[in-house]
């Protein structure tokens, strides 16, 4: 039944002129005698800049009894440098329209803001003072532990990240990459003298790139060679191979009288540096990355089992995997792994039309004009990518004709030779009394 | 920046704003139609009906609407507010066209069977879900502050919908909310972007001067009393295991002068971590790690046009009483009725606004503005607007932060949320409890 009837054959979309040319916005690379790098983007006309200092310093340098050391040093960053309180830091950030954001991640920890553009400069000099000279006093751990302790056990509540934390550990055993969570008591046990030998050993020139992005106002570079050239050279961290899980395995948390079951499917898959690498992103949107995916089309317009599934391929330093996440509801969590797991092999037996793969070449190349344009932040998001990954500049200037190269044969064989079955990772969160049969046929493949 | 508006003889109000930056355009259509204003008996059906939006219309079936936007290197979404429902694409823009056409497409008609309508039934209440009823904290406190705050039902009732209501809703529903609120002469379309204005303007007559507009009904009394005396609810959360708190103000009515003065206050006490309360709160105290804050935490303070709070929100330890915390955000605030404010804090937060403000503006390739100028254009039929906000803020005096804080501040001008905690052991990951059913 129809609600409205439309007379008439269908029209067609018009398409258009033909696009008109892209450019990368140009940057302006040096280094600096202490070995800092520093990569300077002029890019539009809304007169803020951001400017990032990217440490290849985080939980991959914490030991197994540090987890989360590298949040509590981000924490205590904040509180102060060696010549100005934090409420001045503060209160000078936002007398520049912006203010000190520290956060740590896997692999980086970033220091930086996003200011109007005069102060460009100041702003670099007030970064530069915190990210060199920080106070780390120990008279505010105690009140950071705490609030740390708080954030840990919010997490805790949380299905998506208690899924995401098994996902982890089943991936990366004995690696950091695979320890999400500290216990309660190994957070209130770390002194000050922990973190101020954490920052010491990890926070230097070496292991830092400075990025500045933005409508740019003032001698930046100069800016720069003032503020950061009289950091300790320091040297690269070590590499810790992580060598991730590649076996079958059914994770299940129980989680009672749940509304929906919380899914993650995934598996590691070829890294960024992999000619693999980019075949693999266009199979991956086109399976589950994007909304008129098959997976979404599937579970979700078709059957209506979730709201927003959804497939990534996520990265560390010179490893990636797939993942696939659906919060669906209880009484269909059998259901949709069955109709995820369809999608996956139906992809791996045939090659998807050549139709229906331009439209997401056509998407991927759309999205990265926008991934390089839409704010000063996703310009120095896609810059670090690249260097984080040890990957040359050319990977930008080239992502969209080797996008274009692929071809209905590539996507199935990607999906063929990355997306086994028998060694992917399924965890679910959910009412075991309600989900334990539905699920029990994934447990072995 | 530029901006042309001008309105067709159908009623549609349409905005054009050229910025050539980058090669790609934002084309947003609002209609005047949000979730304060839906059926009593359909809660939820605004956001419902937003849906069925991608369902299918004269030319685009069920996810071709979606697929044309994404081949054609576009990313789209839609979005259902207070005063308005909005729809938007970002694409190349050689493809502004192409954008026009589908917009014209739906905003014509729908074309949608009982089985697309059942199907967005069951996402909609996953999304409900995902997003509320399978979460801690689900619906703090954006969600429920507005329900324990607000008096009248416009502004206080469940906007993302009971579930009984969204099953409950008819392919007749989905006509009669369309046929009343879908019409050109109750919409805008903005764009921004890198095109010609000359060509949009043809192209737009071209795909959307023959839709014929409706006759509106008149707008209901969405009118909240003054409030005279404190509120406090409690809501249990068995999902959650610390406690939360979150306080609300009524503002001042839109576009006055005392609105301008709380856009300021609100840099003053949650916006960054210079303001007062994150001084007093975080760093004084220990109680939390962080202060949110926002007037109209589904938008910003510009996109909406009726009653709205000023709210600020935080976890804390069971150890530390909400009655703790209260008494050191009066003294914050009473500090602030008691006398003029210094103009150093007055001028850092006029400077924290206009960088806020560009960030608004540039959010998302456009659409911020896009969304601004919609939204003025909607509201005040004056998009211009968007130009006098900066002036509009450097009026502000340490004096008329006083008095909107004597009258806005009040004690019996706020409502306070607090979070009570599930009883699950919170190093316990197995042991979250058993969830009420709603």
């Amino acid at each position: 039944m129809s609600s409205e009837v439309f007379a008439g054959p269908r029209e067609t979309p018009p398409q258009g002129p033909p696009p008109k040319p892209f450019h990368l916005p140009a940057t302006t690379d040096f280094s600096l005698p202490n070995g800092m790098r520093v990569t300077i983007v002029p890019y539009g006309n809304v007169p803020k800049v951001a400017v990032r200092a990217s440490v290849a310093a985080g939980a991959v340098d914490e030991s197994a009894r540090q987890v989360w050391l590298s949040k509590l040093n981000a924490a205590l960053m904040k509180e102060g440098t060696r010549t100005r309180p934090a409420e001045q830091v503060a209160r000078e950030a936002a007398e520049m329209g912006g203010q000190v954001e520290i956060d740590s991640g896997s692999d980086f920890t970033s220091v930086g803001g996003v200011v109007l553009s005069d102060f460009g400069p100041k702003f670099v000099a007030l970064l530069a003072d915190v990210l060199t000279a920080p106070l780390l006093p120990a008279s505010e751990l105690p009140r950071l532990q705490a609030d740390l302790v708080r954030e840990l056990s919010i997490d805790k509540s949380q299905p998506d990240l208690l899924a995401r934390e098994r996902f982890l550990k089943t991936l990366f055993p004995n690696h950091p990459y695979g320890r999400m969570f500290p216990s309660e008591s190994e957070l209130q046990g770390y002194t000050v003298a922990d973190v101020q030998t954490f920052y010491r050993k990890n926070f230097d020139a070496a292991r830092t790139h400075l990025y500045i992005a933005g409508s740019l106002e003032g001698d930046l570079r100069r800016a720069v060679e003032d503020a950061f050239g009289g950091w300790a050279e320091g040297s690269p961290g070590p590499d810790l191979p992580a060598h991730p899980a590649k076996a079958r395995s059914l994770q299940f948390i129980d989680r009672p009288g749940a509304e929906q079951s919380n899914i993650l499917i995934g598996l590691p898959v070829a890294e960024p540096s992999s000619p693999d690498y980019i075949k693999l992103d266009v199979m991956d949107s086109l399976l589950g990355g994007s909304f008129v995916s098959r997976i979404t089309s599937n579970i979700r317009e078709q059957k209506g089992y979730t709201y927003s599934p959804f497939s990534q391929i996520g990265t560390r330093r010179h490893l990636a995997y797939w993942l696939q996440s659906a919060d669906v509801t209880t009484a269909v969590t059998g259901p949709a792994l069955k109709e995820i797991f369809y999608e996956i092999d139906r992809l791996r037996k045939d090659p998807p039309s050549a139709e229906e793969l331009k439209g997401i070449q056509n998407y991927l190349a759309g999205i990265f004009v926008l991934r390089n344009t839409i704010s000063p932040d996703a310009i120095i998001g896609q810059l670090h990518f690249v260097d984080a990954q040890g990957l040359d500049r050319a990977y930008l200037s080239t992502y969209v004709e080797k996008v274009m190269d692929v071809k209905p044969a590539d996507v199935q064989d990607m999906a063929e030779t990355y997306l086994v079955p028998s060694k992917m990772t399924i965890v679910v969160v959910g009412d075991k009394a309600k989900i334990a049969d539905q699920i029990a046929a994934y447990e072995a493949h | 920046m530029p901006i042309t508006y001008y309105k067709l003889p159908n009623g549609l109000r349409v905005i054009l704003s050229p910025d050539s930056t980058a090669p790609t355009v934002v084309t947003a259509v609002y209609y005047r139609i949000g979730f304060r204003v839906e059926p009593k008996d359909r809660t939820g059906f605004a956001h419902l009906f937003e849906h069925m939006m991608f369902q299918g219309s004269q030319n685009l079936g069920k996810m071709e609407f979606i697929r044309l936007v994404q081949q054609n290197g576009g990313v789209l979404n839609g979005s259902t507010r207070f005063d308005f429902t909005n729809y938007f694409e970002l694409l190349p823009s050689n493809k502004l066209e192409t954008a026009l056409w589908a917009e014209a497409d739906r905003m014509k008609g729908l074309a949608i069977t009982g089985e697309n309508l059942k199907n967005q039934q069951d996402v909609v209440i996953n999304e409900v879900k995902t997003a509320v009823l399978n979460q801690p904290y689900g619906g703090f406190p954006w969600l429920w502050m507005p329900q324990y705050a607000n008096s009248n039902w416009y502004n206080s009732h469940n906007f993302y919908g009971e579930l009984k209501d969204i099953e409950a809703a008819t392919l007749a529903d989905v006509q009669a909310f369309f046929k009343t609120y879908y019409a050109p002469n109750n919409a805008a379309l903005a764009i921004v972007g890198d095109f010609d204005p000359g060509e949009a303007t043809a192209m737009i007559a071209k795909y959307f001067a023959a839709i014929a507009p409706a006759e509106l009904p008149p707008p209901p009394d969405l009118s909240e009393p003054r409030q005279k005396e404190e509120k406090t609810a409690t809501r249990k959360d068995p999902l959650a295991n610390r406690p939360a708190l979150a306080f609300s103000y009524h503002m001042p009515p839109r576009n006055s002068p005392e609105y301008f003065a709380m856009g300021l206050l609100d840099q003053m006490l949650v916006q960054g971590d210079d303001s007062l309360l994150y001084r007093e709160l975080v760093k004084k105290h220990g109680f939390t790690g962080e202060v949110s804050g926002a007037i109209n935490e589904l938008g910003n303070m510009f996109d909406y046009d009726g009653p709205m709070l000023w709210t600020a929100a935080l976890f804390h330890d069971a150890t530390v009483q909400p009655e703790q915390i209260l008494s050191a955000v009066d003294t914050v605030i009473e500090s602030l009725r008691a006398k003029p404010v210094d103009q150093s804090l007055v001028d850092r937060s006029i400077t924290k606004m206009r960088s806020s403000l560009y960030d608004t503006l540039t959010q998302f390739g456009g659409f911020g503005r896009a969304d601004l100028l919609a939204c003025y254009a909607l509201f005040d039929d004056a998009p211009s607007r968007i130009d006098s906000l900066e002036s509009e803020f450097r009026k502000v005096t340490p004096q008329l932060v006083e008095s909107t804080a004597r009258e806005y501040l009040r004690r019996t001008n706020r409502t306070v949320l607090l979070i009570d905690p599930g009883t699950a052991s919170p190093d316990d990951a197995n042991g979250a409890p058993e969830e009420e059913s709603k």
